[in-house]
């Protein structure tokens, strides 16, 4: 490298790594931000009350997106909330019937996965309950193919995270902790972040083993 | 399981639609939101299951005739794992390769999807309906043509009431009895057995033996039943000073020729004159010995050494497998022997016989019934659990005679070579489908159940029978009006109270429908004895300890699965001396061509130690023409060089009953093998002690293991690490920053625990099926199929089978390293030391500072860590590696849209929900089974206690049917892993590195022959 060259460059090294600093610090304090407002707050701006898919994405897409520097937030799927195949209300069934959590995800308090209702489930009330409601019709409809209904996944770590629900319901861990209020949601969406950040801070401030073997295996 | 809905490629039963969450184990790796998933839930739940959890349920493996007692693992509806039943008399929890196998039979992707029909030159799927329509057709057939009598059913030889069951229904149409087959029996030594005691297999206890002695009887792999015998054999071996010595007899040394302390290398044929000299030597006649030492080119002085041994030790037990013409003969005068030396009743226990092989029928069977098929005699052909075409030999003829068979029904699962012949398949379903029992020991039933829904639109063939019959006028009512096999088992179960009762564990008193003996057909001896047909050498075929005759060849673990002995996967080779390859200027890998009267194979030489000078060996079990994806076109089946020649007693196939010209061919292709060196080099891998050494105190631990200024700690596994030293406050600074987790005092808890390992080498027998147990528990890809290869151009492939393993990207977290001590000149006297090698958790890792991305570190709880999703693939970690444990994902193995995909639909069903699979471009290692480890803690907790002392064990510790893994916590001195980790026996390999290694051996102890000079 010849002198001049090397004169030529120092300077533009040196403005690369000032550049650098400072777009991760404003990714670190954007994060650092988002993860507060979760903490301390119950629901924050994406919660959706309109059950229009393309509504939902319009908003969701126009968030500001975090840096793909962000801590383990750049594939967070924050406020996700598909269609699904039978528009199921937990407001009804949660506030209005005062039916437990743990009625139809039957396994979260003892099994790694939480567990979703069997169409029989549904079907032990909706044989006679609200049985011409257009919805409760889908449903009836499957049961009579014999078929399961196709919901569409909201909530997934992934493959690489073990995430067992039984140790987490029976320390406490109310499952709105992680899930939102469920129960308050004409459609369900991805309250949190679910990104490694966001279980670690919790880990922490609670005391939980937080070593990497406890997740990842 | 979450899918696509665009990706259910195989029929899935409805109610066994399972839903996943957080456990999914879906083959794809990658970020949450690239692609939508359906979360699928039950239509109706089952009772007594909860999804993500587990249930076991206790059945009867089929992979040999044994039937040793199995728990399955069924997650979500599925099978993932096997292992052995604690419960069961047989197998007292252990289970081998072949056993672990069966999952991999159950999800095989070339299984047939439901019956199929000949038509033209293939077959074609067709509906139950229809096939059970052409079935019923042809029984008319036969039986209004008169011709029923001469029809003819060969089954599996199996243990339990199945076969009499089969023999009624076949009476019920007029037919005879069925033909037992097992090709992989030793014939000879049940049909000595039953002249000598009556029985077909007593038991064996080598705990009360004083010296061991085997010609040819291969007892930790295809003689007899594998599992208790190795069980056995461990205890024996792990009374150390008091070990029973055992002396190998024979031309090549088998698994259990290597286990051996002594190796006497006969000519193959000689075996009798040196069985007959033996038996006069402990009668008092030692004047034969050296005749029958001349006969067989073995030293003399050694043989009569080994008599005078033999006429000592009481009890000495003395055991026969040889394959050759006069196989029945040698087995008589072991037994004759037995009885002279007072084995019988102390280590023979024939008051207490394996009861499984009662049953089977001979080779002559086979072959009389080939000459009425090729007589035009027999109508109608069946075919169940037996491939006969691939496992005679070729001079037999077995499928040109199927062409003079009017109408052949299969009723095999697979592709195989016979199947393909038959007119019509009706596939069976897999004994993890079943309903069954099993007579392990006289007066106690294993019973065998479903312990999933079929994969497969297949059909259990019992209940086809039963079908059958139940349609038939003459054979309507002949069986208790049961509709289906399950009730037929259970009502001789005494209800399905009691059956359900017995599941419980699976094992019951009582036993099994015993039908009356089958007539064996008449052996016929060879034209030619081995001594005077044709060659330069003799010629020794033995079935493969793993691939049997070739019933595992479809079973990718056991491709891959490197054989115990010559450490070479997915390739046939021929065993040939060092010195023999000297003369023929052969190297390893040079072609070799095998000729005999009947026919030749070509296939890489692999000079072996041994073999005798003037034998070629090789394997059985590979050369499949059909078969599925994995067996076809793999290796070469030696069985085409064998004359179709007779054991003149037993009617056993002679194996080893011809001699053979041996020639260089032109060709190389280098060995598949897992082997870096057959030596070592000094290194002290696997160590090994005299018993008089055991008696001289502690034993030293090497040098320069203590850290320059830290005051020496105890021996124990990790214990003495730097790491969890430091925490412990040796290094502490008082005022360093928080040690966390590191700190035993941290809230946690987590440093208190040292999770580590031993492994007796005493134990150790080199079996390998901690090896597939580790690839069902971890979801180990299996890398060697001929399609995984590299490209070598953007649209050519390296398709040679195993091609990964050439260049060393096998994956395998746990392997059986074989090393030769001795025998460097190319004599019979070495020593073979076997020591399984994993990751070694090191306390003071090489791999931990060298990864700049922290994808590997230290767990307060002494867990070498490997992080999949941090890993960006440097490989730095495996070049640091003195253990060479570290493997390296270099292809997407876990993506379905991949060539190199490792589980195709429905393979992937058995992978291990708790076990990450591995992406392309990331390391991976064993992990002490941490999912184990968490599960224990996750249960501990929720019952509100502390983690029991011996309460879990990793996978490979499971299924060890030596006993030799034990796994535990090191710093609690309640579980057994603390006190083997200070055995006397006890160290480190590489201790010098510093590593301290979690992972502590016991030094192997050898039983020098008496005179011989110590070494060690």
């Amino acid at each position: 490298m010849t002198k001049r060259r090397k004169w030529a460059a120092i300077p533009g090294l040196a403005l690369i790594a000032v550049t650098a600093t400072v777009l991760s610090a404003y990714g670190g304090a954007q994060a650092g931000a988002a993860a507060q407002a979760q903490a301390g707050q119950p629901a924050p701006s994406p919660a959706p009350t309109t059950t229009d898919t393309a509504a939902l994405r319009a908003q969701r897409d126009t968030q500001p997106a975090e840096g793909p520097w962000a801590y383990s937030a750049g594939s967070s799927d924050q406020g996700y909330s598909p269609e699904q195949p039978i528009a199921f209300p937990h407001p009804q069934h949660v506030q209005s019937l005062q039916m437990n959590c743990l009625y139809c995800h039957y396994s979260a308090n003892k099994s790694p996965d939480p567990g979703m209702p069997a169409v029989s489930t549904c079907m032990g009330c909706h044989t006679i309950v609200a049985a011409q409601k257009p919805e409760i019709q889908k449903l009836q409809q499957f049961w009579r193919d014999s078929t399961p209904i196709p919901w569409v996944r909201i909530h997934k770590v992934p493959d690489y995270v073990q995430f067992p629900h039984m140790r987490h319901v029976n320390a406490g861990v109310t499952c709105q902790t992680c899930h939102g209020e469920v129960q308050k949601m004409p459609r369900v969406y991805q309250y949190s972040a679910l990104n490694m950040g966001w279980c670690v801070n919790c880990h922490v401030e609670r005391k939980v083993r937080y070593d990497c073997s406890t997740c990842h295996m | 399981m979450s899918t696509d809905p665009g990706s259910a490629g195989v029929k899935r039963r409805d109610f066994l639609k399972v839903l996943g969450a957080t456990t999914a184990a879906g083959a794809a790796v990658g970020c949450t939101s690239d692609r939508v998933e359906k979360l699928i839930p039950y239509l109706v739940s089952p009772d007594n299951t909860t999804p993500g959890v587990s249930n076991y349920y206790a059945t009867v493996c089929r992979e040999c005739a044994a039937g040793c007692g199995v728990i399955a693992e069924v997650r979500d509806g599925r099978a993932i794992k096997l292992e052995g039943n604690p419960e069961h008399p047989l197998s007292r929890g252990a289970l081998c390769a072949k056993g672990q196998s069966a999952l991999q039979g159950l999800y095989n992707p070339d299984r047939y999807r439901g019956p199929m029909v000949r038509q033209g030159n293939g077959l074609v799927p067709t509906t139950w309906e229809n096939a059970l329509q052409l079935l019923g057709a042809q029984l008319a057939r036969a039986r209004s043509g008169g011709a029923a009598a001469n029809a003819a059913f060969i089954n599996q030889a199996e243990s339990g009431s199945f076969p009499a069951f089969l023999d009624q229904w076949l009476a019920a149409f007029g037919m005879p009895a069925h033909i037992a087959y097992d090709a992989d029996a030793t014939h000879a030594a049940m049909e000595a057995n039953r002249q000598t005691y009556g029985v077909a297999w007593p038991r064996l206890d080598f705990t009360a033996a004083r010296l061991i002695v085997s010609i040819g009887a291969d007892f930790l792999e295809t003689w007899g039943a594998s599992v208790p015998q190795q069980l056995s054999f461990a205890d024996a071996r792990a009374k150390l000073a008091d070990a029973p010595r055992l002396v190998y007899i024979g031309a090549r040394r088998s698994l259990t020729g290597l286990n051996a302390d002594e190796w006497i290398a006969v000519r193959p044929g000689s075996e009798l004159a040196i069985a007959n000299a033996l038996r006069d030597a402990v009668g008092g006649n030692m004047g034969t010995l050296d005749q029958a030492a001349e006969a067989a080119g073995a030293d003399a002085a050694q043989l009569r050494r080994l008599a005078a041994e033999l006429a000592a030790a009481r009890p000495a037990v003395v055991l026969a497998g040889t394959t050759g013409a006069d196989a029945t003969d040698v087995a008589l005068a072991a037994n004759a022997i037995n009885a002279a030396t007072g084995a019988v009743g102390t280590a023979v226990l024939p008051a207490e016989p394996i009861a499984s092989f009662e049953r089977t029928a001979a080779y002559a069977d086979i072959r009389a019934l080939v000459a009425r098929m090729n007589a035009g005699s027999v109508p109608l052909l069946f075919v169940r659990g037996a491939n006969p075409a691939f496992t005679t030999p070729a001079s037999l003829g077995f499928a040109q005679a199927m062409a003079k068979v009017p109408y052949k029904v299969s009723f095999s699962s697979y592709p195989d070579e016979t199947t393909e012949l038959c007119d019509l398949v009706l596939p069976d379903h897999h004994a993890l489908e079943s309903w069954g029992d099993s007579q392990p020991l006289p007066g106690v039933v294993g019973y065998q159940q479903p312990v999933m829904a079929p994969v497969f639109n297949t059909r259990a063939t019992a209940d086809v029978l039963l079908g059958v019959a139940s349609t038939d006028e003459q054979a309507r009512g002949r069986f208790g009006g049961a509709t289906n096999y399950r009730e037929w088992i259970a009502a001789r179960a005494g209800g399905p109270r009691a059956l359900a009762d017995a599941l419980v564990t699976g094992v019951a008193d009582g036993t099994v429908l015993q039908g009356p003996a089958p007539t064996r057909a008449a052996p016929v001896p060879p034209s030619t004895p081995i001594q005077q047909t044709e060659g330069d050498y003799y010629l020794v075929v033995y079935p493969s300890p793993l691939l049997g005759t070739g019933a595992g060849g479809n079973k990718p673990w056991l491709q891959e699965l490197a054989d115990p002995v010559t450490k070479i996967s997915w390739q046939s080779w021929v065993e040939i001396h060092p010195l023999t390859a000297r003369e023929l200027g052969v190297q390893a890998g040079d072609h070799l061509t095998v000729r005999t009267p009947t026919g030749s194979i070509t296939a890489p030489a692999y000079p072996y130690l041994g073999v005798r000078r003037d034998t070629v060996a090789i394997a059985l079990g590979r050369g499949h023409t059909a078969y599925g994806r994995y067996a076809k076109g793999v290796g070469v089946n030696p069985l085409v060089l064998l004359a179709s020649a007779e054991d003149a007693r037993s009617g056993a196939l002679a194996l080893a009953s011809t001699k053979a010209q041996v020639t260089k061919a032109a060709e190389h292709s280098p060995l598949v093998t897992t082997e870096g060196s057959a030596r070592q080099h000094g290194r002290g891998i696997a160590q090994a002690m005299l018993p008089a050494e055991l008696d001289a105190g502690p034993v030293e631990h090497g040098e320069g293991h203590d850290i320059p200024g830290m005051p020496p700690l105890e021996f124990g596994p990790g214990l003495r690490s730097p790491v969890a030293a430091d925490a412990q406050g040796v290094y502490a600074d008082s005022g360093s920053k928080d040690k966390g987790m590191y700190d035993p005092e941290h809230w946690s808890g987590m440093a208190k625990r040292r999770w580590a390992m031993t492994i007796d080498l005493a134990r150790c027998t080199g079996c390998s099926a901690c090896v597939v147990a580790c690839y069902a528990e971890n979801n180990l890809p299996t890398v060697g199929a001929p399609w995984q290869g590299r490209a070598t151009s953007p649209v050519t492939w390296d398709e040679r089978p195993g091609a990964n393993i050439l260049k060393g990207r096998e994956m395998t977290w746990i392997r059986l390293e074989r090393y030769f001590e001795g025998g460097e000149d190319g004599s019979s006297d070495f020593e073979t030391r076997f020591v399984p090698m994993l990751c070694q958790h090191c306390g003071n890792a090489p791999c931990e500072p060298v990864c700049p991305v922290y994808a590997t570190y230290h767990s307060p709880d002494g867990l070498n860590v490997q992080v999949y999703n941090r890993c960006v693939g440097t490989r730095y970690c495996s070049n640091n590696c003195p253990y060479k444990v570290r493997y390296f994902n270099w292809f997407g193995y876990g993506e379905p849209d991949r060539r190199q995909y490792a589980w195709p639909e429905p393979l992937n069903w058995q992978l291990n929900p708790d076990v990450t699979v591995r992406g392309k471009g990331v390391m991976e290692k064993c992990t002490f089974c941490v999912q184990r480890i968490r599960e224990a803690e996750h249960r501990a907790r929720l019952e509100g206690r502390a983690v029991r002392a011996d309460e879990f064990t990793t996978a490979c510790a499971q299924a060890c049917p030596s006993r030799a893994i034990t796994f535990g916590d090191a710093a609690d001195a309640s579980w057994s892993v603390a006190q083997l980790a200070v055995d006397r026996r006890a160290y480190h390999v590489f201790e010098e590195l510093n590593t301290y290694t979690a992972v502590v051996y016991l030094k192997k102890v050898i039983h020098p022959a008496p005179a011989a000079p110590a070494q060690a």
